[in-house]
């Protein structure tokens, strides 16, 4: 009898990956968008997606009281996302390499941020077993100051091949970013080729806490 | 019968014995048999007085008389009494023991870092995360994002001065965060100076800042 109940216990857990996870968290989602919810998430766990941005998806849209029609649509773009992740890095990872879940994550945060699936690509092809996050963030850095996608995805490349790792490459992004507003009005090539001159001895940040990108001014 | 130099048993005078057996005028006896007469007389009389009551016989005696009452209540009522009634505890201690768990928490007060001069030491995986935002007039102002779960009431901002300039610290994990802040408890901003951002998702265009926290203990330092 005991047994049998443990049984049937594990089943309902295995079968219900929102309490399973994270009950005390997502008790705040709305009754109306919980169903959906709950099944998006159960898609995620069964295509081995990662589970986490998809709960704070719904706890953001929660949090900020988004009606329940959108908030599960909200969700469900990320469950997209995740999946157009996972197949851009599998592309990219050798053959027979396991496609890390870090990597669909960070993936799917350079696709919200507006990186194109091919320069992503190509940036998570140059290191497959290092975390892409700070790569694909120096180029989505570069491009919101208007470099040319594939220029900003070269300037990177170049820059790990000299040897620069992790968040140092987010200061490959800030020193070009700073060249272009230098007085004497540079342009984009301008700004590159400075900054192609100097790695890999980027200026590293004062104190290396956060990193914002400078504003245009 | 009395007692011998050596602990063995004398027999008394006749003469003495008949007086304490009240067979005798006491007054017959010699001088020195007066004398014993007497002391034993005394001893007879403290023998036979009611003894004082002693200090235990005063303190059963209140036990005793003490209502029945604790005894005869609920188990509840019993109960609570118990947890409210003033026990004496009574700790023995080593003073090495002692002086050692002194200065144990000496040391922990010493070596654990204090919240004064902003946020906590960061883990190796962690970082510090510094928000400022402008918002003058406003009665506060929190930070709202994925590293709170979401979730309200967990980092506020301050201005001490007034100036309409918010600003607080955070130790979160290193990575990207994606953040909002609330202004007077209902108005969601994204940062103005976050320099990125990322559409929400949620179909309306509002835009989440995005914070990219470095690693405090990062050794990716440039390579020559």
């Amino acid at each position: 009898m005991r047994l049998t109940l443990s049984l049937v216990l594990s089943c309902v857990a295995a079968s219900s990956p929102l309490t399973a996870q994270s009950p005390t968290r997502l008790a705040r989602v709305p009754d109306a968008a919980r169903p959906a919810i709950d099944s998006l998430i159960a898609i995620a766990v069964a295509e081995s997606l990662p589970t986490e941005p998809l709960v704070q998806k719904a706890l953001e849209g929660t949090a900020k009281g988004v009606p329940p029609d959108r908030l599960v649509s909200g969700v469900r773009r990320g469950l997209l996302q995740l999946r157009e992740a996972r197949t851009i890095v599998a592309r990219a990872m050798p053959a027979g390499q396991s496609v890390p879940e870090g990597h669909v994550a960070a993936v799917a945060a350079a696709l919200a941020r507006g990186l194109n699936p091919t320069v992503v690509e190509r940036l998570v092809a140059v290191a497959p077993s290092e975390p892409p996050a700070p790569a694909l963030h120096a180029t989505a850095d570069l491009m919101a100051h208007g470099f040319n996608a594939d220029s900003a995805a070269d300037l990177l490349v170049e820059a790990h091949d000299k040897g620069l790792r992790g968040d140092r490459l987010l200061d490959v992004a800030t020193a070009a970013n700073h060249e272009l507003q230098r007085a004497g009005g540079r342009t984009q090539a301008d700004a590159l080729a400075k900054v192609r001159a100097m790695l890999p001895n980027v200026p590293a940040p004062v104190t290396p806490v956060t990193h914002h990108a400078p504003k245009g001014s | 019968m009395m007692l011998d130099a050596g602990g063995g048993m004398s027999p008394i005078d006749p003469r003495l014995q008949e007086a304490l057996d009240n067979e005798r005028d006491p007054g017959d006896l010699p001088a020195d048999q007066q004398d014993a007469y007497a002391r034993l007389m005394t001893a007879a009389t403290l023998l036979s007085a009611k003894p004082a009551v002693s200090v235990a016989d005063r303190v059963m005696a209140e036990i005793r008389a003490m209502p029945q009452q604790l005894h005869t209540g609920n188990r509840w009522r019993r109960a609570a009494r118990w947890l409210t009634r003033p026990l004496a505890v009574t700790l023995r201690l080593r003073p090495a023991w002692t002086l050692g768990l002194a200065a144990a928490g000496l040391a922990a007060i010493l070596l654990l870092p204090g919240d004064e001069n902003g946020p906590e030491l960061p883990r190796a995986s962690e970082g510090v995360a510094q928000f400022v935002g402008h918002f003058p007039g406003a009665q506060s102002v929190e930070v709202v994002g994925s590293f709170n779960n979401w979730s309200r009431g967990k980092l506020h901002l301050r201005d001490e001065n007034h100036d309409g300039i918010w600003h607080g610290d955070a130790v979160l994990p290193a990575g990207q965060h994606e953040y909002m802040f609330v202004v007077d408890g209902e108005r969601w901003v994204a940062d103005p100076l976050a320099g990125r951002y990322v559409d929400d998702g949620f179909g309306v265009g509002r835009q989440n800042a995005v914070l990219i926290v470095r690693q405090a203990s990062s050794e990716d330092t440039p390579q020559q």
